[in-house]
């Protein structure tokens, strides 16, 4: 037993241990061999077969990542990884968890639900992770949950995805995943709820058609229905839109409308060719967009070769679930920016399928990074040999932990969602800055 | 080429018979393909929507429309679905698959209905829409909307494929009769061509009458009835001995 008896890292009994063993003891054990039944010989092999899952050659614990490195949200996975990575370098070079290095083993889905339920298979039955780590986005994410459950007998969790969704947070599929950020309907209940207090009552919505869009259009009307009012109108857009592509069919559905704001729920190339279709057609009232979206590639496409900068951007409004980058005052943010700065971690070149240009900075890499420090927290909280059945146990342990960004964070049976707190942000000087009066500007 | 003559009423007979086989059969295969294909895809359809909407229980009772728009969006990956919609038992529009919005014919449409209902939505397409009820009607209604156009086109294909099979035997069936109709006048070409020798008194030796007497059909027998005639006849037609006058 583990317990009783000292091991090493990997699990091996400890010499001093091996020398305590007499010939009585060895005589015992084979006739206890010898006279037990055949299925506990199976048993015993499939428990350590068990325990050995997630752990690899050189007894590094494995994360399994399965996110968008390709296509036109490809920024999305590039810096969600990119901010994680800095956080498992950092603690690797500092020798590691509980002397255990952190590897990650990433597969590419281009944030298409297919490639990332096949992805997970890997993950889970070839490469055998840890867990499951920062996957990106409410369509893909919703697919793996039912994977979950059907192999919730080896606890193969899914932690921090990047998606404010309902399903990982609700029965049936809320007992495999744990997530950091706050959800979607924090953060469309935000939008509507300062859009409505600023005398702004006729809310539109643009979405993309699919589980996401669903998850944000789903959070827009309940918080509208508390005020006592509908969706003005709502317009679609098929997953995976470029900002080539034209949304003016869009703006002119919401046009009719007459709404006093947008909420998008997309990824940054669609929404910023609605933003950009929508000032051009005239539809100019404040345009909100989810943390999701990715807000640097969202400024940089609406920005870049314009002669004014500020003219597709003056309306954005934008939550995020992580607090500025810029604000140094914050300790988290000091350190992030301190280790993305001395690590700058690329993706691998064999998942580079189209050229991308990372940020030095960005809300989803800081998010990324924040992800990882829980996870390292987590994983130092695991007993003895790291064993996926004490990692409920190390999440739950979680209580006011401190993430170093003003916000206490906890677990528990019926708190599977460590922050709560939204952020809101607007284009200034071709920057996202705090938004703190939207009487001001949107008033 | 003047037996031919003997088989042309023949041949245009045949030609008549095999118009007759490929339009007719062609015109019942149009109507069955049509007829089983649409029946069949209406039919899929239908269970389509009953399958989303026996899996919509449980989600739509949780409220969990993000999982509810997951579902739906697995079916219209299957070929022939252009939509899904399910609406709530007051009408709203829960989930749909609509790009860029929701079509102004459904928006006034009855949201209970589950009848077979074809439906021409502007810059989308010609559409056959079944509906199926959630939980008897009372949790709402998923309606799913099969591309006519898709179906016309397998049909095309179906009916296609049978005609190009049905027009490859007519073709082949004409050029076999044409050969057999050949192979059928070449023994009576060689009868004629043996008559005219004989009427013309022309040497009857040499291969080919050779071949058309040693013939054991009819043909040969007509040859060699021909030249039995033709010899009898000779010593017949002989003018008879001049009478000695002077005696």
């Amino acid at each position: 037993m583990d317990t009783q008896n000292p091991t090493d890292k990997d699990g091996r009994t400890a010499p001093a241990a091996r020398a305590g063993l007499t010939r009585r003891t060895f005589v015992r054990a084979g006739l206890a061999a010898m006279l037990a039944p055949p299925w506990l010989h199976s048993m015993n092999a499939g428990a350590r077969a068990a325990a050995m899952r997630g752990i690899g050659p050189d007894g590094e614990i494995v994360l399994g990542v399965s996110a968008a490195f390709s296509g036109p949200s490809r920024g999305l996975g590039t810096e969600l990884y990119r901010g994680a990575k800095s956080y498992f370098n950092h603690v690797n070079q500092n020798g590691g968890v509980n002397g255990r290095k952190i590897a990650l083993k990433l597969y590419d889905d281009g944030y298409q639900p297919d490639p990332c339920v096949e992805n997970t298979v890997k993950l889970m039955l070839e490469d055998q992770v840890f867990l499951l780590f920062g996957y990106v986005g409410t369509p893909t994410v919703t697919r793996v949950l039912p994977m979950l459950k059907k192999f919730q007998a080896q606890r193969v969790y899914l932690f921090f995805p990047f998606t404010g969704a309902q399903p990982q947070r609700e029965p049936p599929y809320g007992d495999f995943a744990f997530n950091l950020r706050a959800s979607y309907r924090q953060e469309t209940a935000g939008l509507v709820n300062n859009f409505v207090r600023i005398g702004r009552r006729r809310i539109a919505m643009f979405y993309q058609a699919d589980a996401y869009g669903r998850s944000g259009w789903a959070g827009v009307r309940a918080a509208l229905a508390r005020h006592g009012y509908e969706m003005a109108g709502e317009a679609t857009y098929r997953r995976g839109t470029r900002f080539t592509g034209s949304m003016r069919a869009q703006v002119e559905i919401l046009k009719k409308a007459s709404p006093e704001a947008v909420i998008c729920v997309g990824a940054y190339a669609a929404c910023a060719a609605f933003a950009r279709d929508a000032v051009d057609l005239g539809l100019r009232v404040p345009i909100a967009n989810l943390s999701f979206v990715g807000s640097e590639n969202l400024l940089n496409l609406l920005s870049e070769g314009q002669d004014d900068p500020g003219a597709y951007t003056r309306y954005l409004v934008n939550s995020q679930v992580v607090p500025s980058y810029e604000d140094t005052s914050i300790p988290a943010v000091k350190e992030y920016r301190e280790l993305m700065a001395r690590y700058d971690p690329q993706v691998p070149k064999e998942l580079v399928k189209e050229a991308y240009t990372p940020f030095p900075n960005s809300f989803v890499s800081l998010e990324g990074f924040l992800d990882a420090k829980l996870m390292v927290e987590i994983l130092r909280r695991l007993k003895g040999r790291p064993d996926r059945s004490g990692l409920q146990e190390a999440v739950f342990s979680v209580r006011d932990y401190d993430l170093g960004i003003g916000e206490a964070v906890s677990f528990g049976p019926e708190r599977r969602q460590g922050l709560q707190k939204v952020y809101y942000t607007v284009v200034e000087d071709g920057r996202f800055v705090t938004l703190d009066d939207w009487e001001a500007k949107f008033g | 080429m003047k037996i031919r003559k003997l088989f042309q009423k023949t041949q245009f007979g045949i030609f008549g018979l095999f118009g007759l086989i490929v339009l007719s059969t062609s015109a019942l295969t149009i109507y069955t393909v049509q007829t089983h294909l649409s029946t069949e895809y209406e039919g899929n359809s239908r269970n389509i929507a009953k399958t989303i909407a026996d899996a919509s229980v449980d989600i739509l009772l949780n409220r969990n429309l993000a999982t509810l728009q997951s579902l739906i969006d697995q079916f219209v990956e299957i070929q022939g679905i252009r939509y899904v919609y399910i609406t709530s038992d007051t009408g709203e529009f829960l989930a749909h698959t609509f790009v860029p919005g929701i079509p102004e014919v459904i928006l006034e449409s009855d949201p209970n209905e589950t009848r077979a209902v074809n439906r021409q939505l502007p810059g989308m397409g010609e559409f056959v829409e079944v509906g199926s009820p959630i939980l008897a009607g009372f949790a709402g209604t998923v309606h799913v909307g099969m591309d006519l156009d898709v179906i016309g086109l397998k049909i095309q294909r179906a009916i296609g494929q049978q005609v190009y099979l049905i027009s490859i035997l007519l073709v082949v069936g004409v050029l076999g009769s044409i050969w057999f109709v050949n192979l059928a006048a070449r023994p009576l070409g060689e009868l004629l061509a043996f008559a005219v020798k004989l009427a013309k008194e022309e040497d009857a030796d040499g291969a080919e009458t050779e071949h058309i007497l040693a013939r054991d059909d009819e043909a040969g027998e007509l040859a060699r009835l021909l030249l039995h005639i033709s010899q009898r006849r000779t010593p017949a037609d002989e003018p008879p001995p001049a009478a000695d006058g002077t005696g």
